[in-house]
């Protein structure tokens, strides 16, 4: 049996666009991950849509839709320019708007924001070096239902108004935020500087100041270390890779050797 | 293009291949440059807007391990990625790699580049200059590479070879999303085209070298019939990848396209001598009729 091109051109249109029709039509086919966050299986919020399954490629109308924060809110919050598209801003995207700010606010930050917004229960202590801009803390006092922990939280964790980190709470661990340590009126914060703790600032060269050898670095980036004086942020921004999903494996490394 | 030229296009080359290379050329860019207009609000009407990470077959294949082992697809991997290399992989099964002769867009920009290669060089030097030992060891390397692409992403859990495609380049070199070293890579291939063709595919590609192995045992088959066959070496003249098809009876070579460009559909004077088929006789096997008139 043999076959001209003629027949063989038609095969491969039936078999490429016949195979996507038919997954289409079994719902098999997708072409980007589904932009509804998993739910929370237990505890007061159960049932419902947890902040800290937001990715990185979600939009900021996919956190409307799922947590119905209105776009504005989420625009003025993390400072989008006004007159874009709002709806299509994709929550990565702010950790390239902001490099230069002296901690991360990306993916973590849009997380901690919609939490407090709905008041939806949030680790707090994996989050200590987390920040929001003043404008989300307003946005938060008025309209979010932050419990108290959170308040306090946020009061510590709201950049000042020429965006650097408040004076008592540079990077910090919160000795208050212990789980379960709850309570009706907001304790005062105790701040234990957390030395050694991988923000958006961290370069190469202080993974190495803090005894991380470069063996472990090359390892962990499965390549040879960039210059030491490059921020880690920035190198991973390069790769395409978002920081945040990259930060809690070098803090790992990072705490073998404290 | 005169009369006689256009005759010759149509007598010498198979002629639907270039068109159906177009199309999806055309397809995939377009569909590229409507992500790109989706993410700034604006897009084209009833055209998919997906990531080309989401219609490369090749991302399929990076992802088995962490489907099998842990149940869920290499970050920027979706469900089309695997449909579409499991479709990748029936065809290859029944035709060979027909994915790479005939859909992979950067095969197509690499022939493009190489017709003016072709020109500039001439038939006779064109893709013949390296060394045929050095250029048969380098043909293993895309195995190589193979190999590391897909335990650097098995271990890392993210899109690593990103970083150095050059067909992610091809259709992303507006964004921001693509890689220097998948720009440079692009760069060299497209240049390298001009004395070679289709070096990606022959040196480095990995989905190539994948598809490539089905050629072992695929359906189809390019077959050559000895007893009619001139032995002008015109199936080995044209094919891009360089097979001797004069010396085999049945093509198994890794690096075959199954471009059907050796046939006697297209460059071969004889009829029914150089094929595409299973090799199952359907009918009686009629006189070879020698096609020479106008041929050269």
């Amino acid at each position: 049996m043999k076959l001209t091109s003629f027949p063989l051109a038609i095969a491969i249109l039936v078999l490429m666009f016949g195979g996507i029709g038919f997954t289409t039509a079994m719902n098999w086919w997708k072409t980007e991950s589904t932009k509804i966050p998993a739910k929370y299986s237990e505890g007061e919020a159960a049932g419902e849509f947890n902040p800290a399954d937001i990715r990185g490629s979600y939009t900021f109308e996919a956190i409307k839709d799922s947590f119905g924060i209105p776009l504005e809110d989420l625009r003025i919050a993390f400072r989008v320019p006004a007159g874009g598209n709002t709806a299509a801003f994709s929550v990565k995207s702010l950790e390239t708007l902001y490099t230069d700010l002296p901690v991360e606010m990306g993916t973590a930050s849009v997380r901690l924001f919609t939490a407090f917004y709905k008041g939806l229960p949030y680790d707090l202590a994996a989050n200590a070096d987390t920040y929001l801009f003043p404008e989300a803390a307003e946005i938060l006092k008025t309209k979010g239902s932050m419990k108290p922990d959170q308040a306090a939280f946020l009061t510590a964790h709201t950049l000042t108004a020429d965006l650097q980190i408040p004076v008592d709470a540079a990077p910090a661990i919160e000795a208050t935020l212990q789980p379960g340590a709850e309570s009706a009126v907001p304790a005062p914060t105790v701040h234990v500087a957390a030395a050694m703790t991988v923000t958006g600032q961290t370069s190469f060269q202080n993974l190495l100041d803090w005894g991380v050898p470069s063996e472990a670095i090359t390892a962990l980036l499965r390549e040879p270390m960039p210059e030491p004086a490059m921020l880690i942020k920035d190198y991973f921004a390069g790769k395409g890779v978002e920081f945040s999903s990259m930060k809690g494996k070098i803090q790992v490394e990072v705490d073998k050797h404290k | 293009m005169s009369l006689l030229s256009k005759n010759r296009f149509f007598r010498n080359k198979i002629w639907i291949r270039r068109i159906v290379q177009a199309f999806f050329f055309g397809f995939i860019a377009l569909i590229s440059i409507n992500h790109t207009l989706v993410t700034t609000g604006q897009g084209i009407p009833f055209l998919a807007s997906a990531s080309l990470h989401a219609v490369c077959p090749f991302g399929g294949v990076v992802s088995i391990y962490q489907y099998v082992t842990v149940g869920t697809f290499v970050q920027k991997i979706h469900e089309a990625a695997f449909i579409l290399m499991i479709i990748g992989f029936l065809m290859a099964l029944l035709f060979g790699p027909v994915f790479c002769g005939w859909v992979c867009p950067l095969g197509t920009a690499q022939e493009w580049v190489a017709s003016l290669g072709r020109k500039i060089f001439k038939k006779k030097s064109y893709n013949h200059f390296i060394p045929a030992k050095l250029d048969s060891a380098l043909r293993y390397l895309r195995y190589i590479l193979l190999g590391w692409v897909v335990y650097m992403t098995a271990i890392s859990g993210t899109l690593l070879f990103v970083n150095i495609d050059p067909y992610f380049a091809l259709f992303n070199f507006w964004t921001s999303e693509v890689a220097v070293g998948g720009l440079a890579v692009l760069g060299v291939t497209l240049l390298a085209s001009l004395f070679v063709e289709r070096p990606w595919c022959k040196y480095a590609c990995p989905y190539g070298a994948v598809l490539g192995i089905f050629n072992l045992f695929r359906i189809f088959s390019i077959r050559r019939e000895a007893g009619t066959c001139k032995l002008d070496l015109a199936c080995d003249i044209t094919c891009p990848m360089n097979i001797n098809v004069s010396t085999k009876t049945i093509v198994r070579d890794h690096q075959c396209i199954s471009c059907l460009e050796c046939t006697s559909e297209a460059r071969c004077p004889v009829a029914a001598t150089v094929e595409f088929s299973t090799g199952l006789k359907t009918h009686e096997t009629k006189s070879p009729e020698i096609l020479t008139a106008g041929a050269k």
